[in-house]
């Protein structure tokens, strides 16, 4: 896993130093076996999935609160099936954890997640701090200043797309440009609002792109 | 752990949380971002701009948007200010989104208004838009001000540039002062 203040873009963050080098197979594994290992291989397997499963939840969800509670009823119904023996390919559990978040995504409440009684919630709730995933939500005070020293039409861009829910070839034709073109600024636009936001005093630095 | 095959591309990435991927390739994209945790860190990088975007709402509003918001559920409380009007006003506690109504305004003639929002203290522009909503009955803008603006410095100016149809020269001006106050949670 990566060590969020030390990760260096997408190479080195996949290529990177690990602080626990199981392979994610082999945490199912352990899992299943029932052993001594067991907790710690929850919580790791925990550590390393809830990230994503929030941001699946906040892609398909729109929403906070509900991506929350899709990540611990997704991880519960995982940590339930490991122990069980259940997930069928130890290699693929990262398959098997999207399946489950798509099967789940549609009919997530908090109730479902929260009522389920079982310790599994402990160790979702211990292993995977929600207060780590600020990364998600960026200071709204800093971004708006970034956003007002885009030049116009990045700044066009960028809001037709995430404020109005235009696609590119939306934009493309209220601004006069390609669509192609649209989305070659909103990358820059993007990227650069990410450098203003670290340059600014974000969480951390900016890493390569 | 397991190797990632090939970072994903910040553009491809930046695309996925537009919403602006073919299916099937934002399928190939969540598949990828569930076996690789770099690259998932990088998505959440991009997210964290393009998600608090889509939760804050544009400086000034229309009326039909601010009746929705209403409808929703939203809690607003208004606030009319003149031209040259400077005063302070106070984000309750039991208000989700104020509402500041520039008003007094002649906008019968108007074709687009223009919005620069400054603090006042120091001359920092926060924001310039070129055209904003506004009102053409009420004789007036809406601005939305957002609880977690609070961030941001509380002594605003709002300076407003009405255009003429038709008569590019014509443009009248009127500024109003919000000095904003957040009580302590």
């Amino acid at each position: 896993m990566h060590d969020a203040t030390t990760a260096a873009g997408p190479a080195a963050a996949c290529y990177g130093p690990l602080s626990m080098e199981a392979p994610d197979a082999e945490l199912i594994r352990t899992i299943a076996g029932a052993g001594p290992g067991g907790p710690d291989a929850e919580a790791e397997l925990c550590r390393r999935f809830a990230p994503r499963v929030y941001l699946y939840g906040r892609r398909h969800l729109r929403d906070e609160d509900r991506a929350r509670d899709l990540v611990q009823a997704v991880l519960l119904a995982v940590l339930q099936a490991a122990r069980a023996g259940r997930v069928a390919e130890p290699e693929h559990v990262d398959r098997f954890i999207l399946g489950t978040c798509r099967n789940m995504a549609s009919r997530v409440r908090a109730t479902e997640a929260r009522s389920a009684g079982s310790e599994a919630l402990d160790v979702i709730e211990s292993s995977a701090p929600w207060a780590t995933w600020n990364e998600a939500r960026a200071d709204v005070g800093a971004l708006l200043r970034c956003l007002a020293a885009l030049d116009e039409r990045s700044r066009q861009v960028v809001t037709l797309t995430f404020q109005d829910e235009y696609p590119a070839d939306e934009i493309a034709s209220r601004l006069t440009m390609s669509p192609g073109n649209v989305r070659v600024t909103r990358h820059r636009a993007v990227a650069a609002l990410r450098r203003c936001l670290d340059t600014a005093g974000g969480p951390r630095k900016e890493t390569a792109q | 752990m397991n190797i990632c095959q090939g970072p994903l591309a910040w553009g491809t990435l930046v695309d996925y949380w537009a919403g602006d991927l073919p299916p099937a390739e934002a399928d190939r994209v969540e598949e990828h971002l569930f076996g690789c945790a770099g690259c998932a860190e990088v998505a959440a990088r991009v997210a964290s701009v393009t998600e608090t975007l889509r939760a804050v709402l544009p400086p000034a509003v229309s009326r039909a948007r601010l009746d929705a918001l209403r409808a929703s559920g939203i809690r607003l409380r208004e606030n009319v200010f003149s031209p040259g009007e400077r005063r302070a006003v106070l984000f309750e506690h039991d208000a989700d989104l104020l509402i500041h109504r520039l008003g007094g305004l002649d906008l019968t003639g108007a074709d687009h208004v223009s919005l620069r929002i400054v603090v006042e203290s120091t001359g920092e522009q926060l924001a310039e838009l070129d055209a904003v909503p506004f009102e053409r009955g009420e004789g007036a803008v809406l601005i939305a001000c957002q609880r977690h603006f609070a961030s941001l410095p509380a002594d605003t100016r709002f300076e407003l540039a009405i255009h003429a149809s038709g008569i590019p020269s014509a443009v009248t001006r009127a500024e109003y002062t919000v000095i904003h106050q957040f009580p302590p949670a």
